[in-house]
């Protein structure tokens, strides 16, 4: 099975659901899980294939497009692409499975969600500019929709930001990759020919920020992260584990992979400015969370600070960073959905409330053993501790920030702390709440159901996985950096 | 090859545990203890094989999962074990915990086989932070009533501490490429370090010296939170306190060994370059532990914080024999009296603070909860066998010859006087007001009139009996026959002079 | 010959006009709206059909009119876009006077494709006059005050602007004795610096700016969209554009190419290239902001309409073969988005009384093929890929900074990023009539019905959308045909 199994899958998927007649509406979300499940096997075996020929040519995909303007259909999985596509499958399987019961028009839901994870998949296989900017789109209406329909606070408001600070930022990404295409000749939009071509600096200056902004809009960098929070605790479960997780990755990826190849003297320049706005938006996030009432506002929060590591391992330019960035990448993913799946679908499904002091009732961890112990691992997966794949990342990261600029650790390792802090207060409010002899004795909940303990169990042992034996993870991530695109960025080995 | 296998086989108790839902406290009391039981007969197998087992992560940047067992090791583990039974006894004793609390601390013995065999810095601090939240929730859920508070910001102290202790070790993977210990124990004999670093951060300008300074610091800082050093002890009382009882003996028996250990393991052997400029500052920190430990005792009502403050004091000993250590580095026998009194007070006074804290929750137990100094008197007469068994771990605490907690504070004062006599000196007075409060503990509990309270009071059981008699066998036998810990620990000892101060 | 397909359409309205008389005065009755609806659609098909008679190459007997395949190519698009409009309105028995109705749109229609076609100024200001008086009426055809509204002040705009252009027109007479565009084009050649040429040229673009609807003569456009007739509005927005824009390409591009001057950022020079760039940019800026406060759908599209003709001057103002071309493409696709929008806004209308976004609540619902062709046409509007919109933005954008390149490594940038800046803002009010249609649930209270569609109806909304579909992913379908017709009009000159 090659990558190129992963995007159809989705769509026909998509397009199957919608499909579906009427009565056979519960159909869909076995349809969403197989297709799934399908986009997860392929991007499996294309990484183990990769593992196990990492000297071989990287598969790719290219046929003519649009030869007007040089655009082809290109496709090509490298060790980055692999390994996120990796991530988006896992979050898939996740996401359907936390979403079992979803009863709203379930059709459009699953076809929504499918779609997204088809341009997801896109964006992370593309090696045209064009196409990736096309995958890169198809995801904005159905993210509206997801939020929109399903969502629960202030959900119109919190979809509409979402989505207009998202085509705002590809107004932006459009005018960047335009300038590249119009400085190297007009002639081909394919990314290795637009990264290969010079621009004179003064054209770098100026077109860097834009092109790179347009992506780190996306991937939540302060102070244009506002609209993460508000999207995400308004989106339904399943969107946000798809937002945080995958689609937050999407700005990261394109600022990896397209901002900084094409114009690596731009991102020389301005990399001193993309490392502060990183570390402030670890700080800022992680103390913004530390003082949320609403459980969900806190993991919002905390997403905007752990994207502040991935960008500041980019800022770093060394090996180490970027490598850590592509580690904290994946390891956000699956944590993020983690997070948002236990407190979103099991939680709140349940006791229909998400305030910290509210759920003091609930005594969760005698009422729903299962889910205080998986959001125990989560949150110690959260924090970075050892064990899971945080703090794999986290190691990077911090490596490859010595190498950059050694004083900038000492914000990071207090990020770590305030990280542990408001992770350990949001754990404690919700599942281990102090109680008083006197207080009511809680009322029981139903248990969980087999697709909400599938979905925990799936994230939490891949988190696992990645921390206690992250080598064929970093073998793919090297792999990946290998490739020429990064050789003019990497400052240090 | 067995190596992984023993230091997961307690995690996979709990894992059982975990899927037992039928199981009550009770039944989950005796599983644990069975498979604690097992736990130490396996690890008391391992004394003589030095087994190495290793997982890559980065290949090419040498990080790996190593671990290696080794005499000190090997002491520290059998601790590890000794500890959790005592504990596990204590709490299906007092009929305290249910299946998760059971679960936790199995989870915790699995970290800190972890911690004490590790050979790596990654799965070293894989181990050190698998105890936080093991820990965390078992003095939180099953703690007194300032339990919250006390719970947060023991974690939140130990998570900033291990943070700088991280941020260093990946500065020195950067600058030598290897954060191995014994490998970076080799560098260090070699007194290559230094020049690495500054190598590696030639671009801040700063002096090799002063970047290795900043990095021992770091990591000296994780390691002070857990021991822990005044000023960073701040966590300790509360959490001591509000924890449950056999959750106590945990703490200050295993925790706060992992502070030790590591100072053994990691701090001296790599940074030797530094010792010596970090000595003095070091020594002073460690003085500070030891009087302000014993002052602080003095002044405290509840036997537990009062037991607490000792706990602070005894191990200041340890840190003092460090900072001598790292002062003086020419004399050798100095030198290895000091470090094995080390290794000896941290096990001897791991096995005496378990068994004082097991005659606290004996007295917590029948009171319903009250250890206040003045709750109590004139036992002596009503529980004859319980006053002598916590007499003799009380005077074991105190130093009394023949008994196990002497040795160590021997051999550290003997091996301090040498290295650095004025710190030594000042300490003394440590053992003085240590002598004191004891004391003062056991006469306001003991004896004087009985108190009408304590009159319907019975001695102990026999299971009480059984577990304190173990205890005070194990204080016993090394206080007359050292040899049988320091058989363990010698060649270790010997490895450890030789990278600090090389036989030319 | 060359004017077949003009023939075929007057014919075919003088018969429908004699058919009227004929059946009015026979029976008494007015004539049937579908029996004149057939009638004008069967003429227009044979128009289409003499299109592909009428020799490509040669002579055409007269310098009034070029043989060009431009002219071909424009005339088949604005038959075809006719066909749809005339097949527009959702129910037979609208229109009263159906018989001269449809005869005015086949008139409107005959002046447009002349006006393509011709290389001489006087025969293009008669067409253009032709089409717009045939269109001023078409307005006001409902008799209701709104319509008369609209019409009168369609018509004295109208006057306004055709008074401008003559005025234009004559000056370039007098400036080059001739009124063919290749002889002024080789006159300007000789004396690019003429002050009587560029003034004349610039009232040329005035008129030309009102046909358009770009700001700021557009005041007219709210009125004409709103009071109108969806049919005659349809025509005006999508054939009446599509004419437009070749006829600036042939003045300006080919004609008038000496005179460009350059609106490149740092190396602005006189001429009409800066004009367009002006006009270009308050034209989507006010199109834009003006739309947000809608509340009429029908309005909305009017802004819509103004901030899209900006979009198309970005294109012609880069003066290239690329750009000129990506104009062309956009502004068909664009047509029938419109022309399809307008459609089912003319449909809901009917349903609901009104053209309020609420009315359009829960369309998915009542009509869900309806809602997702809406959503094609809106998504295609806003530029949402995989739809021909986003390849038409994409491309104008790409090919605009390309072609303005050579002026100067900034070029037009700056414009380029005001419009896609602004084309995302056009998300925000394209996603309130989609959210109406989607996520909102129609109101109890039962005042929308849902009527019956005639099979002309569903055409005029079908095409559209499966060709927004699939223009989207093969433009080289419409791409290529405009290439090659420009590329032989450019070489000609």
């Amino acid at each position: 099975m090659t990558p190129a199994w992963t995007i159809p899958s989705a769509f026909a998927g998509a397009l199957l659901v919608l499909l579906l007649p009427a009565r056979m509406a519960g159909l869909s979300r076995v349809i969403a899980l197989a297709s799934a499940i399908l986009g997860a096997v392929a991007a499996g075996s294309s990484c183990l294939a990769r593992l196990g020929a990492p000297d071989a040519p990287v598969w790719s995909l290219d046929r003519p497009w649009i030869p007007a303007f040089g655009i082809r259909f290109h496709l090509a999985a490298d060790g980055l692409s692999l390994a996120l596509i990796l991530l988006t499958g896992i979050v898939a399987i996740a996401g359907v499975l936390f979403s079992w019961n979803v009863e709203k028009r379930p059709r459009a839901f699953f076809a929504f969600f499918l779609t997204i994870i088809g341009g997801v998949y896109g964006v992370f296989l593309s090696r045209d500019g064009f196409l990736l900017f096309v995958f890169y789109e198809i995801v904005i209406l159905p993210k509206y929709m997801l939020i929109a329909i399903w969502g629960s606070t202030r959900k119109e408001y919190g979809a509409m930001k979402l989505t207009m600070y998202s085509i705002g930022a590809s107004a932006l990404i459009l005018v960047g990759l335009a300038t590249a295409f119009a400085a190297s000749g007009g002639t081909s939009f394919d990314l290795a020919h637009l990264a290969a071509a010079s621009y004179p600096p003064a054209l770098q200056a100026w077109a860097f920020p834009v092109l790179f902004l347009g992506f780190a809009v996306l991937a939540g960098m302060w102070p244009f992260h506002t609209w993460a929070p508000t999207g995400h605790v308004a989106a339904p479960t399943a969107a946000s584990m798809l937002l945080a997780g995958v689609v937050m990755k999407l700005g990261a990826y394109g600022a990896l992979c397209v901002a900084m190849p094409l114009f690596p003297q731009g991102f020389d320049q301005w990399r001193p400015v993309i490392a502060a706005l990183a570390v402030i938006g670890i700080l800022h996030g992680a103390l913004t969370a530390l003082s949320q009432k609403d459980l969900k506002f806190v993991i919002g929060y905390s997403s905007v600070s752990h994207m502040g590591f991935i960008l500041l391992g980019l800022a770093a330019a060394t090996h180490w960073g970027l490598r850590g960035a592509m580690l904290q990448m994946i390891s956000h993913g699956i944590i993020a959905g983690l997070l948002f799946g236990i407190a979103g679908r099991v939680v709140y499904e349940r006791t229909h409330t998400r305030d910290l002091a509210a759920l003091k009732d609930f005594d969760l961890w005698k009422t729903l053993p299962g889910a205080a112990l998986g959001f125990t691992l989560a949150t110690a997966a959260s924090m970075g501790l050892p064990g899971f794949s945080g703090f794999v990342a986290e190691v990077s990261v911090v490596i490859g920030l010595w190498q950059a600029w050694p004083w900038l650790v000492l914000a990071v390792a207090l990020g770590i702390i305030l990280t542990g802090a408001f992770s350990l207060r949001a754990l404690h409010k919700a599942f281990f709440p102090a109680r008083n002899a006197t207080d009511p004795a809680p009322r029981a909940l139903p248990a969980l159901s087999w697709p909400e303990v599938s979905a925990i169990a799936l994230l939490i042992l891949v988190s696992a996985a990645i921390g206690i034996y992250p080598k064929p993870w970093v073998l793919l991530i090297d792999d990946g950096l290998r490739s020429p695109l990064f050789q003019s960025i990497l400052t240090k080995p | 090859m067995t190596l992984p296998f023993f230091i997961l086989f307690p995690l996979l108790g709990a894992v059982l545990l975990a899927f037992r839902r039928g199981a009550g406290a009770q039944g989950s009391g005796r599983f644990a203890m069975i498979w604690a039981a097992a736990a130490l007969a396996w690890a008391g197998m391992l004394s003589t094989s030095a087994e190495v087992w290793s997982l890559p992560w980065i290949p090419d940047a040498g990080i790996e999962l190593r671990f290696r067992m080794d005499g000190i090791s090997f002491l520290f583990v059998v601790l590890t074990g000794l500890v959790t039974l005592i504990a596990l006894a204590a709490s299906s004793l007092s009929r305290k915990g249910d299946r998760a609390y059971f679960a936790l601390i199995l989870v915790l013995e699995s970290a800190l086989f972890g911690v004490f065999t590790a050979r790596h810095f990654i799965p070293w601090f894989l181990c050190w932070e698998m105890t936080l939240i093991p820990a965390w929730l078992l003095i939180r859920l099953w703690g007194g009533a300032g339990a919250s508070k006390a719970a947060l910001r023991f974690f939140i102290m130990t998570l900033g501490g291990s943070a700088f202790m991280l941020v260093g070790f990946l500065a020195l993977q950067l600058a030598v490429g290897t954060m191995d210990f014994d490998a970076l124990g080799k560098l260090a004999a070699e007194r290559v370090i230094a020049e690495s670093l500054a190598k590696a951060f030639a671009f801040t300008g700063a002096s090799g010296h002063t970047l290795l300074t900043l990095v021992a610091l770091s990591v000296f800082l994780g390691l002070a939170v857990k021991l822990p050093v005044v000023p960073f002890h701040a966590w300790l009382p509360a959490a001591y306190a509000e924890a449950p009882t056999p959750v106590t003996m945990l703490l200050t028996g295993l925790l706060s060994k992992m502070g030790v250990y590591g100072l053994l393991r990691i701090f001296l052997p790599v940074f030797p370059e530094v010792l010596p400029s970090l000595a003095p500052l070091l020594s002073w920190l460690a003085v500070a532990t030891v009087l302000l430990g014993a002052v602080a005792a003095l002044a405290q009502t509840d036997l537990k914080r009062l037991l607490a403050y000792s706990s602070v004091n005894h191990l200041g000993y340890c840190a003092l024999a460090v900072a001598a250590v790292a002062a003086v580095q020419t004399d050798r026998a100095a030198m290895s009296s000091a470090i094995a009194g080390t290794i000896l007070q941290a096990f001897n006074h791991g096995i005496i603070a378990s068994a004082l804290f097991f005659g606290i929750g004996v007295l917590e137990n029948r009171s319903r909860g009250q250890r206040g100094l003045n709750d109590f008197g004139g036992l002596r007469a009503r529980t004859p066998v319980f006053c002598g068994l916590f007499g003799v771990a009380v005077f074991a605490s105190l130093g009394l010859p023949g008994l196990s907690g002497f040795i160590g504070e021997f051999l550290i004062f003997n091996g301090t006087f040498a290295l650095t006599p004025a710190a030594a000196s000042v300490s003394v007075i440590g053992l003085l007001l240590t002598a004191v409060f004891l004391l003062r503990a056991i006469r306001k509990v003991f004896s004087g009139p009985l108190k009408p309270s304590l009159a319907k009071w019975a001695d102990l059981s026999p299971a009480e009996r059984g577990v304190f008699g173990v205890a005070i066998l194990l204080i016993v036998v090394p206080g007359l026959w050292p040899q049988s810990l320091l058989h363990f620990a010698n060649p270790g000892i010997v490895q450890l002079l030789d990278l600090l101060s090389p036989i030319p | 010959m060359q004017l077949l397909p003009e023939a075929v359409l007057v014919l075919t309205a003088l018969v429908l006009l004699g058919v009227t008389v004929a059946v009015e005065s026979r029976s008494g009755r007015a004539v049937s709206g579908g029996l004149t609806l057939s009638i004008a659609s069967a003429g227009v098909l044979l128009a289409l059909l003499a299109l592909f008679r009428v020799p490509a190459e040669g002579g055409s007997g007269t310098p009034l009119v070029a043989a060009d395949s431009l002219a071909r190519w424009t005339k088949g698009v604005i038959l075809s876009l006719g066909l749809l409009a005339v097949l527009l309105p959702p129910a037979k028995r609208e229109i009263a006077n159906p018989g001269e109705f449809h005869a005015l749109m086949l008139f409107a229609m005959a002046g447009l494709l002349l006006a393509a076609g011709t290389n001489h100024l006087l025969l293009l200001f008669v067409s253009l006059e032709l089409a717009s008086l045939s269109l001023y009426l078409l307005a006001g055809f409902p008799r209701t005050a709104r319509a008369s509204e609209a019409s009168l002040k369609y018509f004295l705009f109208g006057g306004v602007s055709a008074a401008f252009m003559l005025f234009g027109l004559s000056l370039l007479y007098g400036f080059s004795q001739s009124a063919m565009l290749p002889v002024i084009a080789a006159k300007l050649g000789a004396a690019p610096d003429s002050a009587l040429a560029m003034a004349g040229l610039l009232m040329v673009l005035v008129g030309l700016g009102f046909k358009l609807a770009a700001a700021p003569f557009h005041y007219w456009a709210p009125d004409v969209y709103q009071g109108a007739p969806a049919t005659a509005v349809a025509l005006v927005a999508a054939a009446s554009k599509v004419a437009g824009v070749v006829v600036l390409v042939r003045l300006l591009v080919v004609g008038f190419h000496a005179a460009s001057g350059s609106a490149a950022w740092g190396g602005m020079a006189a001429g009409w290239s800066l004009w367009l760039a002006v006009l270009a940019a308050v034209s989507i800026v006010f199109g834009n902001i003006l739309a947000i406060a809608q509340t009429s759908v029908r309005r909305l599209l009017a802004y819509s309409a103004v901030a899209n003709s900006g979009y198309l001057l970005v294109g012609l103002c880069a003066n290239g073969r690329s750009a000129a071309g990506a104009a062309l493409f956009y502004v068909v696709v664009y047509g029938l988005a419109t022309l399809g929008a307008l459609a089912v806004t003319a449909a809901v209308e009917r349903e609901a009384g009104n053209d309020r976004p609420e009315s359009f609540a829960g369309l998915v619902r009542r009509s869900p093929w309806r809602a997702i062709a809406l959503l094609v046409f809106l998504s295609s509007l806003a530029g949402i890929p995989p739809l021909a919109g986003f390849f038409g933005k994409f491309a104008l954008f790409s090919a605009a900074l390309a072609e303005s390149a050579e002026s100067g490594a900034a070029g037009l940038v700056w414009l380029v990023g005001l419009a896609a800046v602004m084309s995302a803002v056009s998300l925000y009010y394209y996603l309130m009539i989609l959210k109406q249609a989607f996520v909102m649930e129609a109101s109890p209270s039962g005042e929308i019905q849902t009527h019956g569609i005639s099979p002309a109806h569903a055409l005029a909304v079908g095409l559209p959308a499966v060709a927004l579909v699939v223009l989207g992913l093969v433009p080289s379908l419409l791409l290529d045909p405009i290439t090659s017709a420009l590329g032989e009009l450019l070489a000609a000159r």
